[in-house]
Formats: structure tokens, C-alpha cells, sequence
């Protein structure tokens, strides 16, 4: 799939002829005169060596990059889940397995944990439906489509703050257009407060999350029907196959690549939400709202207990990296015969 | 008759889909022109009755937002090039060039676009308040961690774009006698411009929008971006909605002019990496 191979770029075998001939060539000069021959050599493969170096040299930058301020902070947050620094430049002391003791046995990370779990399992529910529907509804041939399929994305692509802004304005008790329009159709008797009771905010916020995210889903799930073959859909025509048939059996089954996928990575993007949840809730009303990276930042930057949220960190990787090891081993679809 | 209920039910569908997606950003736009009394009546009103820039005027001039703007400005446009710069080159090199280990970069960067950003908050803080001179507290800290996270994404982008222009093109570079950083200049780099210009948009709307570690890493009012600023704003005890909602529009404002110039090849980038 990603790391499937364009065979046109490996190397054309004329240029191997040369190179082994030019090796061939510098052997048996090399056994008179080292030196002049040695310059031809370096200029007679150099096509494919260049290339090689040139693409370390290219990619270097980046993997530099990456390293410092991925791979290297990934390590010092594994040093620091054993020291007691509190704030920054205190403590730094050795203090062993204390801090992870403390995590383990916290029930609030426990509870933690537990609320990620329900917001994955419901931002994936809510969105696979909506982005589902929306999908569809892109597929069929209207006016305005072609515009339709790239504004989809429009929800995605403004800042978190601005959509935290747009829903905590709608949902609102004074002056919010949800409440006003659910009072008036006659559904609820006066305004509530979407923000107020546990179960309502969890919801609002699942909610919120999901309006910003399915869009990129359906976009993706567009790209991937659109390149299925249509002729099947006409074979099963003809057969007499009815739309929802055609769906479950033609459609389903060609967008597994992609749903496993977007199950993997939607996923990790998904655990990893905070600024929706810090902005529209701050993990309240009483922590009802606080996922595992609502904890860790509110245990680090207004607990100021570093250390401490540096093991719920890394507890927190080590249970996405097992999520990622069975998601692979039961769920990847089989491999492609082609 | 069933073609009719057919196009009806189409129509509605779309309507609705549209209504989900646009309706709240009509909403803010128009309030946001609305005088404060309408702005918090108890019956909301669809057009606005009053009409008013006084929210602009207030938020442009007395207050902080300009200094804002003017952050979250130069901080996206300094992640856009060396994103840029960048995921260019080692793009360039990871889908061209067959260098050794190319595969298995390849992988990493795939890994590394569904890193987990929480995971690194704690020491990348730690991190940047250790260097000499202090990065923390800086805009070069901000532009640090946004090229970080929006690099493996860019280069999953480009792909795209870059396996789509022939190889023959450049053979015939190099048959004319064209080197190999001649030839990436000259000829290839200019049929990839679509692909470069969406991945320099969405580094920058990627930095116009992180808020995490703006939050964290900048410390002082002087160099705060624009999400924290509003969330500033909402975490007032009295929000002044006028203010706030004038404030997302101009805050929406940039992203939706740059994704209208790049929107088509945009949405490409980002699809055709997940469906192939």
C-alpha cells in the first residue's frame, strides 16, 4: 500500500553492465597505476553513487530533525518518569519506580484511561456513520459537486479555538441557536446547559470533536469509492442486486484497505485530542470530560508535578504501542494479490 | 415520478450535509456584525437587524489581538519554509533516490504522522527551557515543534505528487547532460509546484491552528499566538461574544483565502496517499 515500490525507478540493468565493466576495468589497471584510473572509476559509476549520497545528503535535514525533537525528547521523557522534578529546575532526584507506583495506583488515571477508551469508541462510531453518509451523498452526481467534494474539508482546516468558539457560542444557554430552535420545535421546555451534567458535556464534546473530524474521513472514503472498478456495480445490476446489496457486498469489501487504515491512524489521532476537550470543557464538569492527555497536561501544567505526568506519558505510549500490535496482527486486511 | 422523489431526496441530502458543515460558520460570521443586545437576545435572529463594525473596531483597536495576528503570522510563515525547504528535499530523495535505507525511512515518517503530540509535551518543555540561549518562550520554539509535526505528514503528501511526474522527464534531463540537482531544479520541481504549494499551505494553517503547545511554551504575552489569545478571551468570567465571535472571523479569514487557492490539489495530496 504506502511502501508499495514503483519497479520503473530501480535501476535499468544497462547501467549494471557498465558498472561491473568499469570494475573490471579498474582491477586491472590497479594493479600497475592506483591513482589516474581511480578518478575514471569515481566518474564512471557515478550515477547511481552520486544518487545514493546526494539522497543522504538530501534527507538528512529532516532526519536530524526528527531525531532531536522526536526520538531524543521520546528518551528524556522515559529519564525524567524516574526523577521527582515537580516544576522546572526542582527536584531531579532519583526516586526509581515511585512515580509509576503512583500512577498505577491512582484511581483518577485510572478513570482517565477509561474516558479515552469511550471517546475513541464513540468519536469512531459517530464519525464512520457521518462520514459514511456524507460520502454517499458526495458520490451521487449533482450541481456544484465538484465544489462540494473539496468544502467538505472546510470544518477540518480552521483552527480548534475557532471551532471551540462556533459550538460554545450554538449550544450556549443565552443567545444559542440549539437551544432556542429544540425549545421552540417544542423538544426540550427550557434552554439546558449542554456543558453542565457529565453525561451531556461528554456527549456535546464527542459531538464537537466528531463535526471537526469526519470530514477528513469522507474525503478519504470518497477517493477510495471513486476508485472502485464501476463495471462491478453494473455486473450486480444485472443480477438484480439491490443498493444496499451492492453496498455491503461491492463497497465494504473494497474499502477494507482504507477502514483499516483510518481505524489505525483515525485512532491514534483520536486518543490524542486535547485542545477541543481543554477549551470547550476543561476536562470538567467534575473531571467527567478528562481524557488521558486532559490529565497529563492538567497533572504538568497546573499540578506541576512533571515527573509524575512524564510516567502517565509513557504508560500512556506503552498501551497505544500494544493497541497498534493487535490492530495489526487481527485486524490488517489480507495482503493484496497483484 | 421515482426520478422525481429520487432528485428530492438527493436534494434534501445535500442541503442537509451542506446545512452541517456551513450553517456555523454563517452563524459567527453574522453575528459577529450584530449589536450586543441582538447578539444575546433570547430569540436569536437568522439576519441580522442591527448592523455593526464596533466588534472589529474594538478587537483591532484596543486590544491584543493585532500583536496575536502578527505572532501566529510570522510563526506560520517561518514553519511553512523550512517545512518546506525541508520535506522538499527529502521527498525528493526518499521517492527518487535510491539511497540506502530509503525504505525503512519510509516507513518511519509513517509511523511518525500518527505520533501520539501529548506524548512529547512534557520533555519537549523540558527540552527547550534547557538550551542556551533560551528557546522557550520564543517563536523559534513554536516553529521548532510545528515543522516537527507537520513534516512526516508533508512528506506522506508529496508522495503523491511526486510519484505522479514521469521519470522519463528527467531521464532526458540527464541524457542532455544535465545533472542530477540541475535537473530536480530545472525540470522537476516545477511540475511538482501544486504539490509543493499545498504542503506549504497545510504547514502553515497546521501552525495557525496549534494550540497545545502555544499554550505551554510561550510564556509571555508578547509573543502569543492568536489560539491562545481567544482562549483567553473565552476563559473570561463575562465573555463579550461580540469580540470573541469578530475575532474567530478574522482568525478563519486567512486559512479559508490560502485553502481557496489550494483546495483541488490540497484535498488530492491528502487523499491519495491513504486510498493507494
Amino acid at each position: 500500500m504506502f511502501w508499495r515500490h514503483n519497479r520503473q525507478d530501480d535501476s535499468p540493468p544497462i547501467e549494471f553492465f557498465e558498472d561491473a565493466h568499469a570494475r573490471v576495468k579498474h582491477e586491472r589497471y590497479s594493479l600497475t597505476e592506483p591513482t589516474p584510473p581511480q578518478r575514471k572509476r569515481r566518474r564512471r559509476l557515478s550515477r547511481k553513487q552520486t544518487d545514493s549520497l546526494l539522497g543522504l545528503l538530501l534527507v538528512a535535514p529532516l532526519v536530524l530533525w526528527l531525531t532531536a525533537a522526536i526520538l531524543y525528547p521520546l528518551f528524556s521523557a522515559i529519564r525524567l518518569s524516574f526523577l521527582d522534578t515537580g516544576i522546572i529546575g526542582t527536584g531531579g532526584k532519583f526516586i526509581g519506580l515511585e512515580n509509576y507506583q503512583f500512577i498505577l495506583s491512582s484511581p483518577d488515571f485510572w478513570k482517565a484511561l477509561g474516558r479515552s477508551l469511550v471517546w475513541v469508541v464513540g468519536n469512531a462510531v459517530v464519525q464512520t456513520l457521518a462520514a459514511f453518509a456524507a460520502a454517499l451523498i458526495l458520490m451521487q452526481s449533482f450541481p456544484g459537486q465538484g465544489v462540494a467534494r473539496i468544502w467538505i474539508i472546510l470544518s477540518w482546516i480552521i483552527p480548534t479555538v475557532v471551532v471551540v468558539i462556533i459550538w460554545r457560542w450554538l449550544l450556549g444557554t443565552s443567545g444559542g441557536i440549539v437551544n432556542y430552535l429544540l425549545v421552540s420545535l417544542g423538544i426540550l421546555d427550557s434552554p439546558v446547559g449542554f456543558f453542565s451534567t457529565a453525561r451531556s458535556a461528554f456527549a456535546s464534546v464527542v459531538f464537537i470533536n466528531s463535526w471537526r473530524w469526519f470530514p477528513l474521513m469522507t474525503v478519504i472514503l470518497l477517493a477510495a469509492m471513486q476508485g472502485i472498478p464501476q463495471e462491478l456495480y453494473e455486473a450486480a445490476a444485472v443480477d438484480g442486486a439491490t443498493s444496499s446489496k451492492k453496498f455491503t457486498n461491492i463497497t465494504l469489501p473494497a474499502l477494507q484497505p482504507v477502514l483499516f487504515v483510518l481505524g489505525l491512524v483515525g485512532t491514534l489521532w483520536s486518543i490524542n485530542v486535547f485542545d477541543i476537550i481543554w477549551l470547550t470543557t476543561g476536562g470538567g464538569p467534575s473531571s467527567a470530560t478528562m481524557t488521558l492527555p486532559v490529565f497529563i497536561y492538567d497533572m504538568a501544567f497546573k499540578g506541576y508535578r512533571l515527573s509524575r505526568a512524564a510516567a502517565a506519558s509513557v504508560v500512556m505510549g506503552m498501551l497505544l504501542l500494544v493497541f497498534v500490535y493487535l490492530f495489526n496482527r487481527f485486524m490488517s486486511p489480507p495482503p493484496e494479490t497483484d | 415520478m421515482r426520478r422525481f422523489w429520487r432528485s428530492l431526496v438527493l436534494f434534501i441530502s445535500v442541503f442537509g450535509l451542506l446545512f452541517v458543515v456551513i450553517a456555523p460558520f454563517y452563524w459567527i460570521f453574522s453575528s459577529s456584525v450584530k449589536r450586543n443586545q441582538e447578539i444575546i437576545a433570547r430569540i436569536p435572529t437568522f439576519f441580522p437587524k442591527s448592523f455593526t463594525i464596533q466588534h472589529y473596531q474594538n478587537l483591532l483597536a484596543s486590544s491584543d489581538f493585532p500583536k496575536y495576528l502578527m505572532n501566529s503570522t510570522i510563526v506560520a510563515l517561518l514553519t511553512m519554509i523550512f517545512t518546506v525547504v525541508i520535506t522538499v528535499m527529502a521527498a525528493y530523495a526518499i521517492y527518487r533516490l535510491k539511497f540506502p535505507g530509503h525504505k525503512f525511512l519510509q516507513r518511519v515518517i509513517l509511523v511518525t504522522y500518527a505520533f501520539p503530540t501529548i506524548l512529547l509535551l512534557i520533555p519537549i518543555y523540558m527540552m527547550l527551557s534547557a538550551t542556551t540561549p533560551k528557546l522557550i518562550d520564543t517563536p523559534w520554539a513554536l516553529v521548532i515543534v510545528n515543522v516537527t509535526f507537520a513534516a512526516p505528514f508533508a512528506v506522506w503528501m508529496l508522495q503523491a505528487f511526486f510519484k505522479s511526474i514521469p521519470l522519463e522527464l528527467e531521464e532526458a534531463a540527464a541524457l542532455d547532460g544535465a545533472g542530477r540537482i540541475q535537473t530536480m531544479i530545472k525540470v522537476f520541481l516545477p511540475l511538482a509546484a501544486p504539490g509543493i504549494a499545498s504542503i506549504a499551505i497545510y504547514a502553515f494553517i497546521f501552525s495557525w491552528t496549534e494550540y497545545m503547545y502555544a499554550s505551554v511554551l510561550i510564556i509571555s504575552d508578547k509573543y502569543r499566538t492568536l489560539p491562545v489569545g481567544l482562549a483567553g478571551i473565552i476563559g473570561q468570567y463575562q465573555v463579550d461574544w461580540g469580540l470573541l465571535l469578530a475575532g474567530a472571523t478574522i482568525t478563519t479569514l486567512p486559512v479559508l483565502i490560502l485553502f481557496s487557492i489550494v483546495g483541488r490539489s490540497f484535498v488530492q495530496g491528502l487523499t491519495a496517499g491513504a486510498v493507494k
